[in-house]
């Protein structure tokens, strides 16, 4: 039973913001809002400034165009580094420069009437999106406050220093109230919490668990369907009598490899690299055949392996040991059906893995089980084929073999041999 | 997706419902500015009905705003914000026209407030970039408005002074706009890609403890059975007539136990989670196993509206249906209520995070039921 690729594999996306994040996120991107329209108000002051004192003629719109574009400044400054100290900066100088200015503006020659002006207005709505330290809305309507305030003050000292007549600024005001209105607004809406209440976070948390565990229980279930189902109906074809004995082999092997184990997690692998259950056999068979003809394959360690009733996980490509010549190919084959063959005879385990690589001018081949293991020095001389069947073929083709074994744990053997060769 | 083709809208649905009530303050706050400049400069006026004609035009831009920005219209197209746009900027036009050749100050003028307010208010639906060229495009017809003024105003700078000067509301206002559509797109995106790659960190420990909690599920305990059964006839000489008529029905079961594993989807497994955990009958109806098409976003708000349903009494029992057949699936979610209702609000709620993930819903609200219908066109 072959299971496709589960739904899990889509991309995933969560939705939105969490509620705890959302505070400071809005409040972040508010602010920002508030100082791209500073900006803009700053830059249109100082162009305004040089278009006064190039076309118009009148060197005080230097002053002006230096003073905005230093407030520009300053507020990326406050932008980047959100400090009371530079929030604190940016509000005197900007006040600097509105008293400045309506020292200026309200010289009789410009004929402007109050301090209600659009000139005067540009710092002002500058000086009252500061933005300022911290989040949450408290804190913002205190900063946009003070540079309302101060900004008002300012036009108020310099009306009265220019002898100029002062008016509440209404553009000034319209951001002041905008700006009130929005933070207001967020800060109330966001107490009825409906981010958590909606709970799309941890409906995602939860969708994606759920799509794996019915990954996981179809694999699980495919598991047991596989490997018992055969058993079963033979049982019930059967009817009453002695156990055929080919019968009691197979449920044992298929026992052997079932139980006690994380089965599932085996299987989601199992089927990606060969047949499963009963048809693992023509699995295999079924790889070593689509091989390309003239490319060499592990064809007797395959054999060797089925021959022992040892199921064989492989991953890796069996294309790289296109990269050896056909001799050298075939003494590791050999080499790795005796390694198969030992862990069928002394791991006692029904499974082992196969590793193919190829790297740095070698290919590797590493076998490794979840068997008994054994401790290298108390194998005696005659038992493993170690040395002979398989250190010996190895190291004529100028390979290496290297053996990590742990008693209980299992055992690795990785087999290494130069590319090219007979 | 690049966040230049976003809108809060999009990538925080939650977010957008709760900023509706702001694009009604917003069309209320212009409508009343377009009123009270036209009484301030009334004596310029010189086609009362013209002026009349402009703060029409405003308010029916307000109209078209808040309609187009309400939760049950979502998503919110570009072509809305067109609209809304041409609608001011017709106000905009109005106003130049009813004050021609007397317009002394361009100050009191409401025309650029009034675009500058509605594209800010519309912020949350539109992306940065639609945002800006809406505000740039106004400024130009602004701009050509004030060539045709600059003669009669009461101060005469340099033209262009009087143009920059002029368009300062709204490309401050737009700027505002577009600089809060940037911001809080990029912040949900980044949280966003934290939170994903946190969830794919903790997939595989999810995995590996889904993998064991597994063998406690159904199959396990079919596993049970199944397995003790092998090893006792392994074991045993024989096989009795009852050994085999085990055999048959666990052979049986076994295949059910795979088909209904390869028939359900992860909406079943969501109902029987619900149902254990919340104890609300769950009934899902999918007969072809639609739900598996969904995407994952359109699962998440799915997911989101039938937990929240079962939980805090909204509801006393839940069927889902879908309806496989055709281009486009309908899934009809059908509540009993329970001790506290839900809201024809909250449910809308629901119904906007649905829009946003590329599905229609409808919500219908009575004393006997509570049903959401949602459709989607699967990839």
């Amino acid at each position: 039973m072959q299971i496709a690729d589960g739904p899990e594999r889509r991309t995933t996306m969560t939705l939105g913001l969490p509620g705890h994040l959302a505070r400071d996120s809005l409040s972040r991107a508010l602010a920002h809002a508030g100082h791209c329209a500073a900006w803009v108000c700053l830059g249109i002051g100082a162009v305004v400034g040089v278009i006064g004192a190039t076309i118009g003629g009148d060197p005080a719109g230097w002053v002006g165009a230096a003073l905005t574009t230093l407030m520009a400044v300053l507020l990326v400054l406050v932008a980047r580094y959100p400090t009371v100290t530079l929030t604190l900066v940016y509000l005197v100088v900007g006040t600097g420069t509105v008293l400045a200015l309506a020292v200026l503006v309200m010289d009789p020659a410009y004929r402007f009437e109050t301090t209600n002006n659009v000139i005067l207005a540009l710092p002002r709505i500058a000086l009252i999106l500061v933005g300022g330290a911290g989040t949450g809305s408290v804190l913002a309507i205190t900063w946009a406050t003070l540079g309302y305030g101060l900004g008002e003050a300012a036009s108020f000292l310099g009306a009265a220093l220019a002898g100029g007549d002062w008016a509440p600024n209404f553009a000034a005001a319209t951001a002041f109230g905008i700006v009130v209105v929005v933070r207001a607004f967020d800060g109330l809406s966001r107490r009825s919490d409906s981010r958590r209440e909606t709970g799309l976070h941890r409906a995602s948390q939860q969708t994606r668990e759920l799509v794996i565990r019915h990954d996981y229980e179809l694999r699980a279930t495919a598991r047991l369907h596989d490997t018992a189902l055969s058993h079963l109906v033979a049982i019930a074809a059967a009817g009453s009598g002695p156990v055929d004995q080919r019968l009691r082999d197979g449920i044992r092997q298929d026992l052997g490899l079932i139980v006690g184990r994380d089965w599932a997690i085996d299987h989601g692998q199992a089927v990606q690299s060969s047949g499963t259950g009963r048809g693992r056999d023509r699995g295999e068979t079924a790889t070593v055949a689509s091989s390309a003809d003239d490319t060499p394959t592990l064809e007797t360690a395959f054999a060797a392996a089925a021959n022992a009733g040892l199921a064989v996980r492989m991953t890796g490509d069996l294309g790289v040991l296109g990269a050896l010549g056909p001799a050298r190919a075939a003494a590791l084959d050999a080499a790795v059906a005796q390694c198969l063959v030992n862990v069928a005879r002394h791991a006692d385990v029904a499974e082992a893995e196969l590793a193919l690589g190829l790297g740095d001018g070698e290919v590797t081949v590493a076998v490794m089980d979840s068997g008994v293991g054994f401790d290298e020095r108390e194998v005696p001389e005659d038992r493993i084929g170690l040395r002979t069947s398989i250190r010996a073929r190895i190291e004529q083709e100028g390979g290496t073999v290297r053996l990590w074994s742990t008693k209980g744990i299992g055992t690795t053997i990785v087999l290494t041999v130069p590319e090219g060769g007979e | 997706m690049s966040r230049m083709r976003l809108t809060q809208q999009e990538a925080d649905p939650i977010g957008a419902i709760t900023a509706a009530p702001l694009v009604v303050i917003g069309a209320v706050l212009a409508f009343g500015a377009s009123v009270v400049l036209t009484y301030a400069h009334w004596s310029e006026v010189g086609s009362p009905l013209v002026a009349l004609l402009g703060i029409v035009l405003v308010a029916l831009a307000g109209l078209a705003a808040a309609i187009s920005a309400a939760p049950s219209r979502a998503p919110f197209s570009a072509e809305r914000l067109w609209l809304v746009v041409a609608l001011a900027v017709g106000a905009a036009i109005a106003e130049y026209v009813s004050t021609i050749g007397a317009d002394r100050y361009l100050y009191d003028d409401f025309g650029p407030i009034v675009i500058g307010m509605l594209i800010l208010s519309l912020a949350p639906y539109c992306t940065w970039m639609s945002l800006i060229l809406a505000g740039v495009l106004s400024a130009a017809v602004l701009s050509i408005l004030v060539v045709g003024t600059a003669t009669t105003t009461a101060i005469a700078p340099p033209l262009p002074a009087l143009i920059a000067v002029n368009a300062a509301a709204v490309l401050a206002m737009s700027a505002a706009a577009a600089g809060y559509s940037f911001a809080i797109v990029d912040e949900t995106l980044a949280w966003q890609r934290e939170a994903n790659r946190a969830a794919l960190h903790r997939d595989a420990d999810l995995r590996a403890g889904i993998a064991r909690s597994v063998q406690q599920s159904r199959v396990s305990v079919l596993g049970r059975e199944v397995l003790p059964f092998l090893a006792g006839v392994m074991t045993s000489d024989r096989i009795s007539v009852a050994d085999a008529d085990r055999a048959r029905e666990l052979a049986e079961a076994l295949r059910r136990a795979l088909k209904a594993g390869i028939e359900s989807t992860w909406l079943d497994d969501l109902a029987a989670t619900v149902r254990m955990s919340r104890g609300i009958p769950v009934v899902i109806d999918d007969p072809v196993g639609a739900a598996a098409d969904l995407a994952a976003d359109q699962r998440s708000a799915l997911t989101a509206l039938l937990s929240w349903l079962s939980e805090g009494s909204h509801s006393s029992a839940i069927r889902v249906s879908i309806d496989g057949g055709g281009r486009r699936r309908r899934i009809d979610i059908l509540a009993e209520p329970g001790a506290s209702p839900p809201s024809r609000r909250e449910l809308d709620r629901f119904a906007a995070v649905a829009r946003a993930v590329s599905m229609r819903a409808e919500v219908a609200v009575t004393r006997d039921n509570v049903s959401v219908e949602l459709s989607h066109v699967p990839d």
